[in-house]
């Protein structure tokens, strides 16, 4: 049984950081009843965002550069946790402008404008970053290994697992908690209603997608240091995003978490038997439950399914 | 198929005009191509995409259902040829009977699972068990090469027991090529405009009030699944032969969210022709603009983005609406549709 407990803890903490992937693009599902499939790439672009203002060539103006450059390695690593998924946000405002045209139509339309945008996305970093993998820097203290029960556990994936939990209580608590979650889930639920409540809908959506894309982009610094950071990573992280939230349900908070935390696990106790084949036990899992629970573990009713 | 279409003296036909007119051009490629700056295998590569974008709208135009990991059938057609040519027989017609047979079963396996579902759920299990598909390609060391793929291919004569064609050649695949396109536009043509197809449309148009109509809805989801899928194999083992080769890639989720590009681009959703005038401009778009620049992906993604904003009805949607706009007979024909409809 001992032997087990490195695969279970990994698949946990593997768990926690799918749900912080997905939390972004569970937000516009739920929300706004929209697929995001541009989600991917905004992932990736906060990744090579952050990168790019923690390596030595920030996109400042040069006298601000060389102030930038003395700071030591974990304030500019904190601080482009925080400026380079706002970046991002402006390009999610430039997508959901688009996507406003969609709105009330079929669906399959703005998963479709996403995932042309997806493209130029991806295109676009092909363009500016080239191919080429790249190393994520990470300060001292998150950094390295330790030693438990005579197994080394990297520190970063804890430190990681620790900051997606976090992240999360954080956006349940802002939905939950907050006039404005309650104006949010007000105007996923009757937006006609709220509409007539003198609230601005479109800037309701709007923020909402912002939100969304911050979250996006944030989680792809997080994981750019264990999944390296690539053009393709967008596709990486989409797929089981997409995934957590049909297994959990669409229109369910705590369901997608708790399919992320399953399909981590899935992952992680695969792995210890067969590795070559893990990945396959997340899609292997969906199967099983969509095949008998037409709407994934706790979802409810959505105009996605129409 | 819009109603227009299929009321059409068209619909009745075996083969109409513009299936005459598309496949004589078609039949002129070879002639020309190589003067237009392109090659013969363009024209190949083009054909054997067109079979397999009809084969997938057939999915998502006629029925209507969102269906994003199509490449797996094309995929696994590819491997059925090659591996029925190097195990079982090199035959051409055996290989691809049994790639067309593997799609089909697997097209009704998953077709099993997922014809119950709708929309979202629908749409990501296709997604599914394509990367199950995917997965098992590349995994599957001894079986598909992993991801290498099965190499040396070869191109077998097609043999009619009086006469044999050697397809070794470009310019004669090409043409081989060209009568499989002929059988599959045919077939499909006859299938829309069936009163299976009619069914499709139903559901298309609205599953809940096909099924309270009294029609088993998830047999027609299941069998049209199924029988995409088997037409994707034969396009898939096409594609071995032009390629010489099967490989993973052109079962990853990139590849079959291209198909649903070209299909959408050209308009796939209201007209037959829609998924050929895709794959055209798609592939032509690849070749003409990646001569000039790495990042053709970039501007093609443009395009799309704003075929969806603005023609979401594609291509074959725009020559259409401007064909009525500026003909008297298309003006005459929406002055009826509108007599009828306020009658």
């Amino acid at each position: 049984m001992l032997d087990l407990l490195p695969h279970l803890v990994n698949g946990l903490v593997l768990g926690l950081l799918f749900a912080l992937i997905a939390l972004g693009f569970m937000l516009i599902v739920g929300l706004m009843e929209q697929i995001n499939l541009a989600h991917g790439s905004l992932f990736a672009l906060g990744a090579y965002m952050g990168l790019q203002f923690i390596g030595p060539n920030p996109p400042l103006p040069a006298d601000l550069t060389t102030y930038w450059l003395q700071l030591p390695l974990g304030w500019r690593y904190a601080l482009a946790l925080v400026i380079a998924p706002c970046l991002v946000g402006v390009v999610g405002i430039a997508v959901e402008v688009c996507m406003r045209r969609t709105y009330g139509k079929d669906p399959l339309y703005g998963l479709l404008l996403t995932f042309g945008a997806a493209m130029v996305i991806e295109e676009g970093i092909r363009l500016i970053w080239g191919t080429r993998d790249y190393v994520l820097e990470v300060p001292r203290a998150v950094s390295g290994a330790f030693f438990f029960q005579d197994l080394i556990w990297s520190t970063y994936r804890f430190y990681a697992a620790g900051t997606a939990a976090a992240v999360i209580g954080l956006v349940w608590l802002m939905i939950e908690k907050t006039s404005y979650g309650a104006i949010i889930k007000a105007g996923a639920h009757d937006s006609e209603m709220v509409r007539a409540l003198g609230i601005n809908l479109s800037r309701l959506r709007l923020s909402v997608f912002v939100f969304g894309t911050i979250l996006a982009a944030f989680a792809g610094i997080i994981l750019a240091p264990i999944w390296g950071i690539r053009p393709h990573m967008g596709v990486d992280a989409v797929v089981p995003a997409f995934l957590v939230i049909v297994l959990g349900g669409v229109g369910s908070f705590w369901g997608a978490v708790a399919a992320s935390i399953l399909v981590g696990l899935a992952i992680g106790l695969s792995a210890a038997y067969a590795s070559e084949w893990s990945l396959l036990s997340m899609y292997l899992l969906l199967v099983a439950v969509v095949t008998f629970r037409a709407r994934g573990l706790f979802g409810k009713k959505s105009v996605l399914e129409a | 198929m819009t109603a227009a279409s299929s009321t059409s003296p068209d619909a009745a036909r075996l083969v109409t005009p513009t299936m005459l007119v598309l496949w004589l051009a078609l039949a002129t490629v070879p002639l020309w191509i190589a003067q237009a700056g392109l090659y013969p295998y363009l024209g190949v590569e083009i054909l054997i995409w067109s079979i397999y974008a009809l084969a997938f709208n057939l999915v998502l135009g006629t029925a209507g259902l969102p269906s994003f990991g199509h490449g797996a059938y094309f995929g696994v057609g590819a491997y059925a040829f090659g591996l029925c040519q190097f195990n079982l027989s090199p035959n051409l017609w055996v290989s691809l009977a049994a790639a067309t047979i593997a799609a089909l079963v697997a097209g009704i396996l998953v077709a099993l699972f997922i014809s119950h579902r709708r929309g979202i759920y629908y749409a990501f299990m296709t997604i599914a068990f394509a990367q199950i598909f995917w997965t098992i390609a590349i995994k599957a060391y001894d079986l598909t090469g992993g991801e290498d793929g099965l190499l040396r291919i070869e191109r077998p004569p097609a043999d009619f027991g009086i006469i044999s064609f050697d397809l070794r050649g470009n310019v004669a695949l090409f043409y081989f090529v060209l009568a499989v396109f002929v059988l599959a536009v045919v077939g499909l043509w006859r299938l829309v405009h069936s009163p299976y197809g009619r069914v499709l449309a139903a559901i298309r148009q609205s599953e809940m009030r096909a099924s309270h109509l009294g029609y088993p809805v998830w047999l027609y989801k299941a069998s049209v699944f199924a029988i995409s899928a088997a037409l994707c194999g034969l396009a898939g083992a096409l594609f071995a032969m032009a390629q010489h080769s099967a490989f993973p890639d052109v079962m990853n989720l990139t590849q079959s969210g291209y198909v649903v590009m070209m299909v959408l681009v050209g308009g796939g959703l209201v007209n037959f022709w829609g998924p050929v005038i895709g794959v055209a401009v798609f592939l032509l778009t690849r070749d003409v603009i990646g001569a000039f620049t790495n990042s053709w992906m970039l501007w093609f993604g443009l395009l799309f983005v704003l075929v969806v904003l603005f023609r979401p009805e594609g291509i074959a949607g725009l020559v259409k609406s401007s064909f009525e706009r500026h003909s008297l007979r298309g003006q005459g024909l929406s002055a009826l549709r509108l007599i009828f409809r306020s009658g």
